[in-house]
């Protein structure tokens, strides 16, 4: 697996971009990252975002329900979209330094 | 001689399993190979990597073909050197196929289309992906989501009560959408007439497609419900080549609908689940299905034929082409519904060239979008795709399948082309007009002549039918002509001007598209509505693929006196406005 430069380390990506080892991630990966996915700068709202999908991957080791994360940050489903224009599992997962979600995505 | 080699256990399984794999079609496809070359210019891998031959499909099935060869074929046991014959041993060379039928072939079977032996490569390079899996050799992406569908029951793993969460939160968005308080998403109503099964990825991350689907099902007043359970109905094990759990994860899905008397299961658009759940399941699983199984797309068109739902397509007015889902199209035969559908709610339709049985792959299709190690030769590959999109100069790339959505989506963002992605219930639902209700009763006591003062032609060759028709709507009060052949239809059209003509496509004569275009083409027939009533799908292309109006209803046969009476109604007492 290569590895490419994010926030000043080198780091190991998949083929699809997504970070592997969650602990290299760091809040200026983040900001690199979401370069990659179209999101030039990471405002408060994009940091809300991120740091939920974070925790709740560090607490259970997967991406959680559109729901959830709806539902705790406060954003409607479209404010989403607007923020992370890839969407919730491409888009706003890579940049928390999450894996690629599985299955039909 | 040299020394004969050992096999590995993993070996020995994988090819004790392609004896008991191996039927009439896949040997046939295996012999009847004859290295002509079709196969490679229709193969998108090949396209876009001209110098490299391993992506061949003649190439790629000779991996497996040598195979049935040494172990299966008396001719590999005659002279192993004249027919390529060849063993493999180690773990190694399993590892080499896996890399070859997961990494190198999407199973699109554009291949076996253009193949004038017939020789179908997807087929068997699908069996060939589910000896790997029986030995535990796939990428992944692949073993994760099969272990989700085996023991969660869906493919991502949504727990149920997350499930139920989220349909609720999508009734609650709709409430204010639809002027609703009370509406609600149903789950589990029993004998309904239409069980709607999704795709996970709708729940887990962008549930927009079931609010979507949850609204037109609301404004048609459908009789609907979705399982509280067993929802899911894509299945990896089309993917895979694992029978057994394609037959498993359909069971539970069929069984559901059982369990909840549903009269029809509908699809949302998913390209592999339609065609799995559909078409290849019921033998996995061994399974009579005894109801009725639908895309969504099909029952959207319907809807709107049927006049149960309005749409006004000027709220979809950017340039929007449509590609064809692998599965639902080259496999599954849907070319023409989803163009009807999306000309009724789009105001620029670009067809895609090639389209419909020979489109090319979205080059997400086989599982790919789960297996990274191989994304970067799919995006090479996908060079074809692109300048197939680019080439339509359209802004929206509509498709019935979440797996070319995805597909399509990182080709365009790889190849920086200023195309979105999007579903037709997305379109349909921004086209439905939700104010005026169409409120046509569908049962009860008519009002006492519904049909006075309209003249209806009614054009069919089968007299029993001509009979059917004009008695109901006679009985309803309207003055009825009737036409036996094309001709005919025409020259009753031009004298008795009615305000409806009822068409029959198969008829002798002058052809029902010709007829069709020529009434369309004649100014003093400007006001004549046309319905047409067929029992051969197969030949609505020859009405919709011509540059005229499109008719105002269209009914499959066979039809039940209260559709019929509806869509006549609906044709003759509701302005159109579609926009031409």
């Amino acid at each position: 697996m290569e590895k490419k430069e994010f926030g000043g380390k080198l780091i190991e990506v998949d083929e699809d971009g997504f970070i592997q080892d969650p602990d290299a991630w760091d809040e200026n990966v983040a900001r690199d990252l979401a370069k990659t996915e179209g999101v030039e700068e990471m405002t408060e709202d994009h940091w809300k975002v991120v740091n939920y999908l974070r925790e709740y991957y560090l607490q259970y080791q997967m991406a959680p329900m559109i729901r959830k994360l709806c539902k705790t940050t406060g954003f409607k489903l479209k404010e989403i979209y607007d923020l992370f224009p890839s969407g919730p599992a491409k888009g706003a997962c890579k940049v928390a330094g999450l894996p690629k979600p599985t299955g039909c995505v | 001689m040299s020394k004969r080699k050992e096999q590995s256990h993993r070996v020995k399984v994988v090819l004790q399993r392609l004896r008991e794999k191996m039927n009439r079609q896949m040997a046939g496809s295996l012999v009847a190979c004859v290295h002509c070359g079709m196969c490679t210019d229709s193969c998108h891998y090949v396209l876009a990597n001209p110098d490299d031959p391993t992506y061949a499909p003649a190439y790629k099935a000779d991996k497996i073909r040598k195979l049935f060869k040494r172990h299966l074929d008396w001719t590999g046991r005659v002279f192993p050197w004249w027919v390529k014959a060849e063993g493999i041993y180690s773990d190694e060379d399993l590892e080499e196929l896996k890399d070859t039928v997961f990494g190198k072939c999407t199973n699109c079977r554009r291949c076996s289309l253009n193949c004038p032996m017939g020789v179908d490569m997807a087929t068997f390079n699908r069996m060939a992906r589910g000896l790997l899996v029986s030995v535990g050799i796939m990428p992944e992406g692949v073993a994760v989501v099969s272990k989700d569908q085996w023991e969660i029951g869906n493919q991502m793993g949504v727990l149920k009560e997350d499930y139920l969460e989220t349909l609720e939160w999508m009734s609650e968005e709709l409430r204010d959408e639809l002027g609703d308080p009370q509406f609600t998403i149903p789950v589990d109503r029993t004998d309904c007439e239409i069980v709607y099964a999704i795709n996970p990825r709708e729940v887990k991350y962008d549930p927009r497609t079931i609010a979507d689907a949850a609204k037109i099902f609301y404004l048609t007043g459908e009789n609907w419900t979705m399982p509280s359970d067993c929802w899911d109905m894509t299945n990896f094990g089309l993917f895979s080549g694992d029978d057994e759990l394609g037959g498993a994860v359909a069971r539970r899905l069929y069984e559901k609908v059982i369990e909840l008397r549903g009269k029809k299961l509908v699809m949302s658009e998913c390209g592999h689940g339609y065609r799995s759940t559909r078409c290849e399941a019921p033998n996995w699983a061994q399974f009579d299905v005894p109801f009725e199984m639908e895309s969504s797309v099909i029952t959207m068109l319907r809807y709107i034929s049927e006049g149960r739902i309005r749409v006004d397509k000027t709220r979809n007015t950017e340039p929007v082409t449509f590609h064809d889902s692998c599965n639902n199209a080259r496999s599954c035969g849907m070319f023409e519904e989803p163009r009807e559908l999306l000309k009724l709610v789009v105001t620029d339709f670009r067809e895609m060239y090639p389209n419909r049985a020979e489109n090319f792959c979205c080059t997400g299709g086989g599982g790919a979008m789960s297996m990274s190690e191989y994304t970067p030769r799919r995006l090479k590959s996908a060079r074809i795709k692109a300048e197939q999109l680019r080439a339509t100069g359209a802004k929206i790339v509509a498709t019935s399948c979440h797996n070319c959505v995805d597909g399509l989506t990182d080709l365009i963002r790889h190849y920086e082309l200023d195309m979105e992605v999007t579903q037709l219930v997305n379109l349909v639902a921004n086209a439905v007009i939700v104010e005026k209700k169409v409120a046509v009763p569908a049962a009860g006591p008519p009002k006492p002549a519904p049909l006075a003062g309209k003249t209806i032609l009614v054009a069919d060759d089968e007299p029993d039918q001509v009979a059917w028709l004009s008695t109901l709507f006679a009985d309803h009060g309207a003055k009825v002509v009737e036409a036996c052949d094309g001709d005919q239809a025409l020259e009753l059209a031009r004298t008795h001007k009615p305000d409806l003509l009822t068409l029959d496509l198969a008829m002798p004569g002058k052809s029902a598209g010709e007829v069709f275009e020529l009434i369309r083409r004649e100014p003093q027939l400007a006001d004549l509505k046309v319905c047409v009533i067929s029992g051969r799908p197969e030949l609505r292309k020859t009405i919709y693929d011509r540059s005229v109006k499109p008719p105002e209803g269209y009914l499959d046969k066979p039809v039940t006196e209260e559709r019929v009476l509806r869509s006549v109604r609906k044709v003759l007492e509701l302005a159109h406005d579609d926009g031409k």
